[in-house]
């Protein structure tokens, strides 16, 4: 009769501990490009207006 | 021996060892060696610094790191291909490491007594071998272990290598601001910062990689028996294989795609300014290239997952004659013209995930003509298509823009012949993937000549 071998599979919490390592770097990179690119969406500042000087 | 632990035959995976493992070993290594992406955030604070005798580096003298890293990055990836193949990926990775953290210490010494030839040596030569050996090594290992989704296992990592520069580009700046704040020189502590946080980086890559035993496949899967033609069961070792005119075309598949993609990359900040002038301000044109670092990146994994599905050579395909459109197409969105930011932010983004999209599924495609045997190998010869495109790519668009600067004609009329330009370049890609037929069967390896050589598993 076969004997049955039993095989130690990978921890699921060392597989997520794995993805963490490099998901939590790219998260913060994403975020601080992703905080630049918002920036092609906003409008030009409109240069504001030169006060009138006054006549003395 | 002490690093006996890099061996292959020290990497084999244990039975019940999670494919799921390796995506992030792969990932610590391409995540890392994309910094090179963000070395121009070093441009400016290079140009601000100055020699003992008051001298100065001029922008074209600091230009040249880069270009040297790319070089190198192609010339070891096609030297040392062969190699890691018997070696393993876990040694090559070790010497990426090394090599890639090696190099910015290097720099470091050259920044702080301000010899340029110190950081082209170290960031150019050495950096760049760490480059091309990360690049490659855990490339036909990946494809081991997911012999059922190739494209996504290569897209996976190689979106890593597009990402790294999102990483690079604001650790650079922060560190950079964190020194000058303190008051030490901020250039070489950055260079030895960043030197040792890869290197740690990367080492996780090192520990974590396994190679499939030999005769592993996933639970439940069988190979299909009735494929596509252009997916062979057969291997070709790299001595063959890039003699075949498959290798060919898909080097001028590869060179195409990539030469395009340096056409909007090379000039993205200033193009969208010079194309809508008065509407982008140069705060504006930084989130572009955000916005086109991000769909860089994304492309990888979306289009190599994608491509286990329609097959490579459909998704090429797409690239080629979607991207001749939309390449066509893209100038006529500028403000004497269709007048629309968004138009031209869209199809850029489109592109720019093509241009990702073809990195990453090259492998797989290799895998596909040639059989996983040799394929890190034949990769890393093909990566000279990448070289090449880093010199023409940007001959052909500051060759333009220089003729029309000099000649004093306005610089938004040189986009739409450099982008037309483009466009034929990928009608060249497209007529190339079209002519992709099977490898012929006197190139295929003899069952019997796989093991030797140690790579069949």
């Amino acid at each position: 009769m076969a004997e049955a071998v039993s095989v130690k599979k990978s921890s699921p919490l060392l597989i997520a501990l794995a993805w963490i390592i490099v998901v939590v770097p790219t998260l913060w990179g994403l975020n601080y490009t992703v905080q630049n690119a918002l920036k092609i969406f906003a409008k030009p500042a409109i240069p504001a207006a030169v006060p009138a000087v006054p006549n003395k | 021996m002490a690093l006996a632990f890099l061996d292959r035959d020290h990497s084999i995976a244990p039975a019940g060892y999670s494919r799921w493992l390796v995506p992030p070993a792969a990932l610590a290594i391409h995540l890392a060696i994309g910094q090179v992406y963000s070395f121009s955030v070093f441009k400016n604070p290079l140009l601000a610094l100055h020699g003992a005798d008051g001298s100065a580096w001029n922008l074209k003298e600091i230009g040249y790191i880069f270009s040297i890293a790319i070089a190198f990055l192609g010339i070891s990836a096609a030297l040392f291909g062969a190699w890691l193949e018997r070696a393993g990926p876990r040694r090559a990775m070790f010497y990426a490491a090394v090599c890639f953290s090696a190099g910015f210490i290097i720099s470091s010494f050259g920044a702080s007594t301000h010899q340029l030839a110190l950081i082209y040596l170290g960031y150019g030569v050495v950096g760049g071998v760490g480059l091309g050996l990360g690049y490659i090594s855990p490339v036909s290992t990946l494809i081991k272990w997911f012999p059922d989704r190739p494209g996504l296992a290569t897209g996976l990592a190689i979106m890593g290598f597009g990402g790294g520069a999102m990483i690079g580009g604001p650790l650079a700046n922060q560190l950079m601001a964190h020194f000058k704040a303190a008051g030490e020189p901020s250039i070489p502590y950055t260079f030895i910062t960043m030197g040792v946080i890869y290197f740690l980086f990367m080492m996780f890559g090192v520990f974590m990689i396994r190679v499939p035993a030999p005769g592993w496949k996933p639970e439940g899967w069988t190979a299909p028996v009735k494929q596509s033609a252009l997916i062979s069961t057969h291997n070709v070792d790299v001595q063959h294989a890039w003699k075949t005119p498959q290798f060919f075309l898909l080097w001028i598949v590869l060179f195409t795609n990539v030469t395009a993609g340096i056409g909007i990359l090379e000039q993205a900040s200033p193009m969208i300014q010079d194309l809508f002038k008065g509407t982008i301000t140069a705060t504006a044109a930084v989130g572009f290239v955000g916005l086109l670092s991000i769909f860089n990146m994304a492309g990888r994994f979306v289009w190599a997952s994608t491509s286990d599905l329609l097959g490579r050579k459909v998704t090429y395909f797409i690239f080629f004659t979607l991207g001749a459109v939309l390449y066509f197409f893209l100038p006529l969105t500028r403000a004497d013209h269709l007048n629309s930011v968004a138009l031209f932010v869209i199809v850029a983004a489109v592109l720019i995930s093509m241009y990702g999209g073809g990195f990453a599924t090259i492998p797989a495609y290799l895998k596909d003509l040639f059989g996983g045997y040799n394929v890190s190998a034949i990769h890393g010869r093909l990566l000279t298509a990448w070289s090449t495109a880093g010199i023409v790519g940007p001959l052909i668009v500051n060759g333009i823009l220089d003729h029309y600067v000099a000649n004093k004609l306005p610089k938004q009329d040189a986009y739409p012949l450099i982008l037309h330009i483009m466009s034929g370049l990928l009608v060249v890609g497209f007529i190339a993937n079209l002519l992709v037929r099977p490898v012929s069967a006197k190139h295929w390896m003899k069952e019997t000549n796989l093991q030797p050589v140690g790579a069949a598993h």
